[in-house]
């Protein structure tokens, strides 16, 4: 088990190599001037990258410390909190889920609900101020807003 | 032979450039500062901001190196005050310098250490403006073999110096270079690894990579810290402000000796901070430890690493902007965002580009001076930056992460893609890869690809054109060399300094 980390990414980087020198063995390539063409590089970093793969399979160093259990889980979901982040950064508009994505986060990392709650909003809020009024960056309103400010 | 520097102090010395300085060099020292966020994140996550603001190439290389250098400032301040290193460069910084905070003398160890970094990166700053003309005239003499040569050389002398780990720094290049062949083929047209996805015609964008790289993977491993709760210890109070005279002179040729080796390090393309201070606290210990109190709060512990740390920051533009090779991880970061100008990074930089690479250099002078008067009296209020806690750190990190991308694409697949880097990014931390290998192949591998082909078709197929030269035939043998040196020096370590491996 000392050594899984290190054989399971060697695997893993073997897959890689094998998957991009097919891939380039079926680029087309239409009648150029050029001698190497776009597969050779391609093609040369696909070998070195298996060549790699098996000195480090042959000689893999100690595995670190991976996550399990309820720290998978915390990471887990930060992640899934970002990719809801950006999912409804458009819809929603910027103010309201970066509000409600610092909130979650700073709750996550260990804040006291009233903290979280308080920080994430002055969070939302002061880099709102900032982004759009200082450095001029238009943020996403959010299209639930728009009809509520009226046509503009 | 010193116009483009007298043309760069006229650049530098512009309002809005002095004021870009200024303002890289405190978000530098405040980003520094902040826990776990070392310089190559910190440029990482303000990037984008030099191009919000919309400046020209200069103004925005200007205010990218100044945060670089302040956040090498800023990093300190956390090794010393709670023996966490923001970075790898900062390791060494720990040994000496957190002994002396526990002994009271926080603050005289920050103004030294701030000292000893105005001195490194002086004396590397003063060797980067002598150097680099000279380096720039025999850099015209490369046609793309040699070029070719150089960037096998790169990788080969960063795999041998960075990093524990040469394999995993060797497998990280090629991975780099690899993402970097995404995209429409500029010799033939034909698509690569799109898999479909338009968005991918152009290549993986350099922002997007780089956010998601850094500042996505980095708020999965904060996530780790906090839940582990390991580190974070009581901070030293900082107690009297102002080093004396005295303790500066006590370290002066400690200082003047890491200055040189930090320079000479960090001009050798690929090897960085972390190399250099090592390096330079070793032999400082070889040198001056006469009573064994290395390691337990000795002035001249903490200067050596510092010194060498700065003047190896200033190095490593001396191939950066003489050859186009990065010679840090960090260098890398600055080089991809010159690319995004339409500067194409090469032996031609010097004569092509003087305003950028003259207002580079004299910005450096200046920032230099600017950091130290902002270090030395400020050393407390910086060090409360300390204290932000995560629960506001990371979302904050989050926040820049998405607008960064979002302003320059206005496009949630950019954001998806970033999100999917760091996930990858975050692996590649945990498998023992450091990142700089992976950025640096990035950047290069476009050019590496490139200048291979042209070579090869100026020979019209023939391999032999990449060792037809003197220049290439040595620049084989020197990657050889650093290749396959540590080999050796490793066993002859082992045979003369069995009793110093502690």
């Amino acid at each position: 088990m000392r050594y899984a980390a290190d054989r399971i990414l060697s695997l893993l980087l073997l897959g890689l190599a094998a998957f991009i020198a097919v891939q380039a063995w079926h680029l087309e390539v239409p009648f150029s001037y050029d001698p190497v063409g776009p597969k050779a590089f391609p093609l040369l970093l696909a070998g070195l990258l298996a060549l790699l793969a098996v000195v480090l399979f042959v000689r893999p160093g100690p595995s670190g410390e991976w996550p399990s259990g309820a720290l998978l889980l915390r990471l887990l979901v930060v992640m899934g909190l970002l990719v809801v982040y950006a999912a409804l950064f458009i819809e929603a508009g910027y103010l309201l889920i970066t509000a409600l994505v610092s909130v979650a986060i700073a709750w996550l990392f260990g804040a006291s609900p009233l903290k979280a709650l308080v920080g994430g909003v002055l969070l939302a809020l002061g880099s709102y101020l900032l982004f759009t009024y200082a450095l001029g960056i238009s943020l996403p309103t959010g299209s639930w807003i728009e009809p509520l400010l009226g046509a503009n | 032979m010193f116009d483009f520097l007298i043309q760069g102090f006229g650049v530098a010395l512009t309002p809005l450039n002095l004021g870009l300085a200024f303002l890289g060099a405190l978000l530098g020292t405040l980003f520094g500062a902040l826990p776990g966020i070392g310089p190559i994140n910190g440029i990482a996550i303000l990037m984008p901001l030099a191009y919000t603001l919309g400046l020209p190439a200069e103004s925005s290389l200007i205010l990218l190196a100044g945060i670089y250098t302040g956040s090498e400032y800023g990093g300190r301040m956390s090794s010393i005050l709670l023996n966490v290193p923001g970075d790898a460069g900062a390791v060494m910084t720990t040994l000496d310098g957190h002994p002396l905070a526990k002994k009271g003398l926080a603050g005289p160890a920050l103004g030294l250490s701030a000292v000893s970094s105005f001195i490194g990166a002086t004396v590397a700053i003063l060797g980067l403006t002598l150097f680099a003309p000279l380096l720039a005239i025999v850099a015209v003499k490369f046609g793309p073999a040699e070029f070719f040569a150089l960037m096998i050389f790169a990788f080969a002398s960063m795999s041998a110096m960075m990093g524990k780990d040469p394999l995993k720094t060797l497998i990280g290049a090629v991975l780099g270079v690899l993402i970097s062949t995404v995209g429409v083929d500029s010799g033939t047209g034909v698509l690569r690894f799109t898999f479909d996805m338009p968005e991918l015609y152009d290549g993986i964008d350099f922002v997007v990579m780089i956010i998601g790289l850094f500042a996505v993977s980095e708020i999965l491993l904060m996530l780790e810290h906090a839940f582990r709760h390991d580190q974070d210890g009581e901070m030293a109070p900082i107690g009297r402000v102002m080093v004396k005279m005295s303790e500066v002179l006590y370290c002066k040729w400690a200082i003047l000796r890491s200055s040189v080796i930090g320079f000479v390090i960090g001009v050798l393309p690929g090897t960085g901070a972390s190399v250099a201070s090592a390096v330079a606290y070793t032999t400082e210990k070889r040198i001056s430890d006469h009573d064994n109190s290395f390691g337990t709060g000795n002035m001249r512990g903490l200067a050596a690493p510092e010194a060498a740390n700065n003047a190896s920051a200033a190095g490593s533009f001396v191939p950066m902007l003489t050859l186009g090779i990065p010679g840090s991880g960090t260098t890398a970061i600055l080089l991809g965002a010159l690319m995004l100008y339409n500067i194409n990074p090469g032996p031609m930089m010097f004569r092509e580009q003087p305003m950028v690479v003259g207002g580079l250099i004299a910005s450096l002078y200046i920032g230099n001076v600017m950091l130290l008067l902002l270090n030395l009296p400020l050393a407390g209020v910086f060090a409360r930056v300390l204290q932000v806690p995560r629960w506001l750190l990371v979302p904050s990190v989050a926040i820049l992460a998405f607008v960064g991308v979002y302003q320059l694409h206005s496009d949630l697949m950019a954001i998806y893609l970033m999100l999917a880097i760091g996930v990858f990014g975050y692996l590649l931390r945990k498998f023992g890869f450091s990142l700089a290998p992976v950025v640096l192949g990035f950047v290069l591998g476009g050019l590496m690809e490139e200048n291979l082909r042209r070579a090869l078709s100026i020979s019209g197929g023939d391999l032999a054109i990449l060792w037809q030269s003197g220049l290439s035939i040595g620049l084989w043998i020197a990657a050889a060399a650093v290749a396959f040196i540590p080999l050796f020096a490793g066993r002859l370590k082992a045979k003369f300094l069995p009793a110093r491996s502690a």
